[in-house]
């Protein structure tokens, strides 16, 4: 079972493209990759030794991770949006492989992190993770084949040690996946906003959104919500 | 399918036109916040039917909703022309509360204010896009014309093939320059005015009626 919803636990096998729309149980899109030597067949020493340890390091880490989540789950559903978009439709907009990269970039850096917690040398979880990913690299490059780039995946197979030193430079490190989700609606308002609230009482406004736009917004509320109306819109669909 | 849809477009076309012919053209007044917007429609309005379209104020932002004054008869060399004016609010790119606690208005005013304000450019955004058949843009000749929000907004209107007519307005003030205005728009005609003092008016009713006659 190569991989494993990290909300529900469900497992999926290598090459599944069931969860590239998530989690069909749980709707969950975060998933774990567990190499079959791991679990199944003993392959190697170090790998049976490193594999509970990264286990029982992302068990660590899950709750902390969850309630990350559960914090910035009502606050920011984007983070949801872009996940889930990522999985599904990566090379649509361009702007998914980032989410997805972090994403992943920060569950490495997690187990990095709290490995280093548990005194063990973060050049062995490093190489670690790249054998692993060598490993899977045949399956996971079919599996997705249809949403990541080969560029990408070269990057994924870089070493793990310079990734995860410079996620923990920038902005991965202090706070978990935060900074990121502000990075990606900063990213998003950028392109999709048409009313930007600053602070209460001041807008930054996207002329052209404004203007392209076929509903209009009639009223905006203080928290952030504004009313629109589409009558225009809905003529259209009814011819 | 297609033979429908071509009659269709072919008999909508010829209602259109009729419909042109009979209605008044829809002139939208646009242009940054505090270019003198409501003071030209104001003017126009009070020369021409009596009636006023809304407050004026120097402070930004006073016009927070489109204003429509309906058929507004302009007669020049014998003929009448008849528009509806709408009077826009001033388009920008940044509301901020704070640019009106200058004007001794309390922030929760202020913040009220910004928040219409910021509703009144989108509902011109929406006008322009939907409801108008040609365009005043009213500037003020004070000050520099090379801004992002007039470029974008002459651009538009200029995709659109709106007819428009550019007003460099408050020639009264010292400070005036028409001809920077005229530098940064040529492909226009650029005409100049005091609204506030109806300065030139003949000179922009006669422009009003060759170009939306």
């Amino acid at each position: 079972m190569p991989h494993q919803c990290t909300t529900c636990g469900r497992t999926f096998q290598d090459g599944s493209k069931e969860m590239l729309s998530g989690c069909p149980d749980c709707g969950g899109n975060k998933f774990q990759f567990k190499p079959t030597g791991a679990t199944t067949n003993e392959q190697s020493a170090p790998n049976e030794q490193s594999a509970p340890n990264e286990q029982s390091a992302s068990n660590e880490k899950s709750s902390p991770s969850e309630t990350e989540r559960s914090t910035s789950a009502p606050t920011d559903p984007t983070d949801v949006d872009a996940t889930a978009a990522s999985d599904s439709e990566a090379t649509v907009d361009g702007e998914p492989p980032n989410p997805r990269e972090s994403s992943k970039n920060t569950q490495s850096t997690d187990t990095t992190g709290s490995d280093l917690e548990k005194g063990s040398s973060d050049s062995t979880t490093g190489t670690e993770h790249v054998r692993e990913r060598s490993e899977e690299d045949v399956a996971q490059a079919s599996a997705r084949s249809d949403v990541v780039s080969p560029d990408e995946l070269d990057r994924a197979s870089q070493p793990i040690d310079s990734e995860s030193g410079a996620e923990s430079r920038g902005s991965g490190d202090p706070d978990g996946p935060r900074p990121d989700i502000g990075e990606l609606r900063d990213e998003l308002n950028e392109q999709f906003e048409s009313i930007r609230i600053v602070s209460p009482g001041k807008y930054e406004l996207n002329l052209m959104e404004l203007y392209d736009r076929q509903e209009y917004i009639i009223s905006l509320q203080e928290d952030g919500r504004y009313v629109i109306e589409m009558p225009d819109a809905w003529g259209i669909q009814d011819e | 399918m297609g033979l429908l849809t071509n009659l269709k477009d072919s008999i909508s076309r010829v209602t259109d036109g009729l419909f042109a012919a009979d209605e008044p053209k829809r002139i939208g007044i646009y242009g940054p916040p505090n270019a003198g917007k409501t003071t030209l429609a104001n003017r126009i309005a009070r020369d021409w039917t009596g009636d006023a379209v809304g407050p004026e104020s120097h402070i930004p932002h006073e016009t927070r909703r489109a204003r429509r004054k309906e058929n507004v008869e302009i007669e020049r060399n014998g003929r009448t022309v008849t528009i509806d004016i709408v009077d826009t609010p001033g388009v920008t790119t940044k509301v901020d509360y704070k640019e009106f606690l200058d004007h001794d208005m309390e922030k929760d005013d202020a913040v009220r204010r910004s928040r219409e304000a910021t509703e009144g450019v989108a509902e011109a955004m929406h006008w322009l896009r939907e409801d108008v058949d040609g365009v005043i843009y009213v500037l003020d000749s004070t000050n520099d014309p090379f801004t992002q929000v007039n470029t974008m907004l002459i651009g538009i209107i200029e995709s659109q093939d709106l007819p428009a007519l550019i007003l460099a307005n408050k020639t009264d003030l010292p400070g005036a320059d028409v001809q920077q205005i005229a530098n940064a728009f040529p492909q226009h005609e650029t005409i100049p005015l005091s609204a506030l003092e109806g300065d030139n008016m003949d000179e922009v009713y006669t422009k009003i009626a060759e170009y939306f006659g």
